[in-house]
């Protein structure tokens, strides 16, 4: 398992974006229904695994971040989910539903 | 992590993906002024070549152009800079193949003036308004299908009637991509 991914709030991140361009930080965290500062904790450390990757703009004189999946965090993605699968797959079969 | 948490981490995941893969979705808007405006070009021309207007006014033609790009760049800086948008891949692939489409009909334009007539020039504008609508056509669009079907229909009646091309192509552009802009933004409301 990915331990980054073992967070719900950095997994639902990696999901926003997996098929998107880009998407506003306002946007990420309406999304995902946490706080500023919850959300930039788990963002910057995404940044750091490379993961996803920080863009800062202006929106006039406002600044805008916006953030994109890398192709590190897509694959790390996949093979976290391949193991979330393998795991459900290998549980009791009581346990699966 | 046990199986559940697995499970619960899978559904959450899934729920996110399945609201992100929409569908492609298009703004309207550009297809009516650049539908608009290459209509409007078509027009002049025609309108030059029938004597109805004086050849300075084949001006108008660029000067219409660069208020259509000025337009949508001006459009795309503010949609990027709001807080909630978001650009999915299957939006960006779309503006590659529009991208491409028109940057090779623009390219034939410039460097085929020999082989291609005044109105094969303008079909060749035609036939890249075609594809960007098809190719939105293929996502579900059946208004897109509509004018592309508009678009390519006028340049097999332009075909047998060259001499009024001009106005045949114009009015493709006018119904086929203005009036698919148009019925787009329209079906939004």
């Amino acid at each position: 398992m990915d331990d980054l991914l073992l967070s719900k709030i950095r997994l639902s991140v990696v999901a926003e974006l997996l098929n998107v361009q880009w998407v506003s930080f306002t946007d990420l965290a309406r999304a995902i229904e946490t706080t500023n500062g919850n959300l930039g904790a788990h963002l910057a450390k995404l940044v750091d695994a490379g993961y996803i990757a920080e863009e800062k703009t202006y929106a006039g004189r406002r600044p805008l971040s916006r953030y994109s999946l890398t192709e590190t965090g897509r694959a790390a993605f996949v093979a976290h989910v391949r193991q979330l699968e393998a795991l459900l797959s290998a549980a009791p079969e009581g346990n699966r539903s | 992590m046990d199986s559940s948490d697995a499970r619960e981490h899978l559904e959450m995941v899934e729920r996110i993906v399945a609201a992100s893969s929409r569908k492609l979705e298009v703004s309207g808007e550009f297809f009516l002024v650049w539908g608009l405006a290459s209509g409007t070009l078509d027009l002049i021309f025609q309108l030059v070549n029938d004597g109805r207007l004086p050849l300075a006014t084949v001006w108008a033609g660029p000067l219409l152009i660069v208020a259509a790009v000025l337009y949508t760049a001006v459009r795309v800086r503010r949609f990027r800079a709001m807080p909630g948008a978001r650009m999915t891949l299957l939006e960006r692939e779309f503006l590659n193949v529009l991208w491409i489409a028109l940057a090779m009909a623009f390219a034939v334009n410039l460097v085929g003036g020999h082989i291609f007539s005044q109105w094969a020039q303008a079909a060749i504008w035609s036939v890249a308004a075609a594809i960007a609508l098809f190719y939105i056509a293929v996502h579900g669009n059946r208004r897109a299908l509509v004018g592309g079907i508009v678009l390519l229909l006028s340049i097999a009646f332009a075909n047998f009637s060259v001499p009024i091309a001009g106005y045949v192509l114009a009015g493709g552009m006018y119904l086929g991509y203005a009036g698919f802009g148009l019925a787009d933004m329209l079906a939004r409301e």
